[in-house]
């Protein structure tokens, strides 16, 4: 090896020289930065629960702590439960419980001071899955169990193994913790604005403006709006013609609707409106009231109208984004123009049919 | 003076093998299986503990004595915390899987076992501090100085880390946590990792190393600059800003350890890398430096912020440790074992068709393996940052999970091969008694 050990000394060296000064200085370091990161922090976060901060600790109606009386340590609630089941299940490996900045559609932004209460930690490293800092009162508890015990029913794109091995009452403690997550956040008016899609209220406000906002959903002019809504937004699943086959559906399990399917003539206007804004759930069709005003929604509607649905649903290959179609993005869709003039003269003739004006 | 160590090695090849049978079945294990949860906290442990921290024990148990040019201060003490490790791991093994978690990452062991492992942990540092007391030469070899190091820090960091015996709450458990979770790989594997390949490059290629006071550099920089940097895993967290500004400026910083590390390793096998191709141990140990290069440049880079906005939260996190306990660690120590194994039982390694074997798959299939938790992990991260709901991307990552799964059966396939070879060779008749050995019997054949 090395040259140094050629002038070995035999004699057993013990401490000597600069061996004892320099273990010093160097095992100093690692002392000296537990004490710099832990014990400054201790008091200043430790002392400030916030006011969204979690309570898990049973407390008497005059607020005192509920202790064991065997024991002597605090009781925990059904929430403080729950957790314990959260942490023992390992469910912070996948699911995240920090809002970050950068972060959207995940709720209000969260604080020191909101994990006052939590131990052990649960803010998680990765996210498989996603964040839970604010999934209380989203969805209900009966779907919270039925998707714990079999999460690929209610969304079919998920890799989260099934808690089907807990018992009842380990389920429904979890997801009276799960409920508890943001809870504080989300009622807090200051918070309203972040939320307002998940009142009952601003639903029903989004219905009365859907109302108020819709146009004349059988005009060309709404259809031809349509049209345009529909190929920045739809097209790139669905199709430039609405058959199902835009470039992402080529790689979707779930595919997109084709509307040339037959079914489709027994969609109502509402029907449709409704379907377009609230998405389908499990599968990669968003909400699109969360994006799209109504009157834009309604255009969509009129547009969607207009597409033909014959005996049997058309299939074509996928599209491709390089296809000649799509570099002609002002040419309306193939088969709509006329489809158009279909309706029009169907107007026009007030109601005698619209098949001697086709082409 | 290596007969001193015979009796301890075997000991601790027992050890070994019980540990490799535990840890190694969890690599094939992929993302969708039923009880994921609860077979990563029993993974990660026994990889870790089990097998990463035994094997490496081992070689420092082999290597400190045979630097300081003594006996190694009891054999008995040694023993007694190789089986207490065990105990301990086939326990924590056991409990985890049943669910007795303490619920923090990397620090999941209950309370008795955690107390197990710290005895055990400072019996081997009594031991080894002891020896050193004993030794035989003035000048302390790089080696000497990152091992020692790494058993002064260990226990501290596994007291702290775990709270034991005092728990904390919110943000300061999370803090604490990554405490712990980053220093055990940096102030414990990372350090024991490097000591082993700077002992085992200039034994094995016969050169002096290429600097001493550049490897004397490299150990007091990652001393002074490893500590701090767990909260850059909480980087968007409300932790405090100046623990983030430390976290993220400390780990920028490690990559003036890592460059001086590996440029002393390429320069000490200048003129010697035709050695790869016919021996095995060097060739591991090298792959193994190639690793470091990979996983300890990115390191300091997804560490600063604008890159860890970008990535965290996703697989190529999971990746990234792979590289580090995987690709680079079990590399170095699996190259120690192929040549202590040999130095201290006197006998000729079974099979080095199957060690080349051995080497092929692991480094295929942990190719295969990092290259896919990457690419998932940048799916991942246009995912997050264009804020997609997961339900819209996350099958375009199950080809990711397949290859995964692929790249982890092939490794623990290479294993079982390793442990096999391993125990044909303990069974074998010595071609020698250890003390007539002064030259390793290299392991020899074919380059390919």
């Amino acid at each position: 090896m090395s040259d140094d050990n050629n002038k070995q000394d035999l004699k057993p060296q013990g401490i000597k020289g600069y061996l004892l000064p320099a273990v010093v200085v160097a095992f100093s370091f690692a002392v000296i930065y537990t004490v710099v990161v832990a014990i400054p922090n201790l008091p200043s976060l430790k002392s400030k629960p916030s006011e969204y901060a979690i309570e898990y600790i049973e407390k008497d109606k005059d607020g005192s702590i509920k202790r064991d009386s065997k024991t002597g340590k605090p009781v925990p609630n059904q929430a403080g439960r729950g957790r314990a089941i959260y942490a023992r299940e390992g469910c912070f490996y996948c699911h995240s419980q920090f809002v970050r900045p950068q972060d959207r559609d995940f709720g209000s932004r969260v604080r020191a001071g909101d994990y006052a209460n939590e131990t052990p930690n649960v803010l998680g490293t990765s996210r498989t899955g996603p964040d839970l800092s604010n999934e209380g009162g989203k969805l209900p508890d009966e779907w919270h169990i039925a998707h714990l015990k079999d999460p690929r029913f209610y969304t079919p794109g998920s890799i989260m193994p099934s808690f089907s091995f807990l018992s009842d009452e380990e389920l429904k403690d979890l997801v009276a913790y799960l409920q508890t997550l943001g809870r504080k956040r989300f009622d807090d008016p200051a918070n309203r604005h972040i939320y307002e899609a998940y009142f009952p209220e601003a639903d029903e406000a989004f219905w009365k403006a859907s109302e108020h906002h819709k146009p004349n959903v059988d005009s060309a002019a709404a259809a031809n709006a349509g049209a345009g809504i529909y190929r920045q937004n739809c097209a790139v699943c669905h199709g430039l013609n609405g058959l199902g086959n835009g470039p992402n559906a080529l790689a979707m399990a779930k595919k997109p609707a084709n509307f040339s399917d037959p079914k489709y003539k027994k969609y109502s206007n509402e029907t449709w409106y409704w379907r377009v804004a609230e998405g389908v759930p499990g599968t990669r069709m968003p909400r699109w009231k969360l994006k799209l005003e109504p009157q834009q929604m309604w255009y969509l509607v009129a547009f969607l109208k207009t597409l033909p649905q014959d005996e049997k649903p058309i299939i074509e290959p996928y599209q491709s984004i390089d296809s000649a179609a799509w570099q002609s993005q002002s040419a309306l869709p193939v088969g709509i123009v006329s489809n158009y003039e279909k309706l029009s003269a169907g107007a026009a003739k007030s109601g005698t049919g619209g098949s001697a004006s086709a082409h | 003076m290596l007969s001193a160590i015979v009796w301890l090695v075997i000991g601790m090849g027992a050890g070994l093998l019980g540990a490799l049978e535990f840890s190694f079945p969890d690599l094939t294990k992929g993302v969708a299986q039923l009880s994921f949860t609860r077979l990563r906290p029993a993974h990660v442990n026994t990889v870790a503990f089990g097998w990463l921290s035994m094997a490496n024990v081992g070689a420092c148990l082999y290597i400190i004595p045979a630097l300081c040019k003594t006996k190694l201060f009891s054999e008995k003490l040694a023993n007694f915390s190789c089986y207490l490790w065990n105990i301990a791991i086939g326990v924590g093994f056991i409990t985890l899987a049943n669910g007795y978690t303490e619920g923090r990452e990397y620090a999941e062991y209950r309370e008795p076992i955690d107390i197990l492992i710290v005895i055990a942990l400072g019996s081997v540092s009594y031991n080894l501090f002891r020896t050193l007391l004993t030794r035989k030469v003035k000048k302390l070899y790089v080696s000497v100085w990152y091992i020692m190091g790494a058993f002064f820090w260990m226990p501290i960091i596994y007291i702290v880390g775990n709270r034991t015996f005092v728990a904390m709450d919110g943000l300061n458990d999370g803090i604490l946590n990554w405490f712990y979770g980053h220093n055990i790989l940096g102030m414990w594997f990372t350090v024991l990792g490097v000591g082993i390949a700077y002992y085992m490059l200039p034994k094995m290629s016969g050169k002096p190393i290429w600097s001493h006071s550049l490897s004397m550099f490299g150990f007091w920089t990652i001393a002074f600059f490893y500590a701090p940097t767990g909260t850059h895993h909480l980087l968007q967290s409300p932790v405090p800003e100046w623990l983030k500004a430390l976290a993220v400026i400390f780990s920028a910083a490690l990559v003036i350890p890592v460059i001086s590390v590996l440029v002393n390793f390429y320069m000490t096998m200048k003129g010697s890398w035709w050695m790869l191709t016919t021996n095995m141990p060097i060739r591991f140990v090298l792959t193994g430096a190639f690793w470091y290069l990979i996983t300890c440049i990115q390191g300091p880079f997804q560490a600063t912020r604008g890159i860890n906005w970008y990535i965290h939260f996703t697989q190529w996190v999971v990746g990234h440790a792979h590289a580090a306990l995987l690709g680079t660690f079990t590399f170095f120590v699996i190259g120690a074992l192929y040549y202590g194994i040999q130095r201290i039982t006197g006998k000729r390694i079974y099979s080095v068709r199957l060690v080349k074997w051995h080497y092929w798959l692991l480094l295929i299939g942990f190719t295969l393996f990092f290259l896919a938790l990457t690419i998932a992990g940048l799916q991942q991260s246009v995912g997050w940052a264009l804020g997609y709901p997961v339900a819209q991307w996350s099958l375009t990552l199950m080809p990711m999970w397949l290859v995964r799964s692929i790249g982890g059966t092939l490794m623990f396939f290479s294993s079982c091969l390793f442990a096999y070879n391993i125990y044909m060779t303990l069974r074998e008749q010595p071609i020698s008694s250890a003390l007539e050995i002064k030259v390793a019997v290299p392991i020899e054949g074919d380059s390919n």
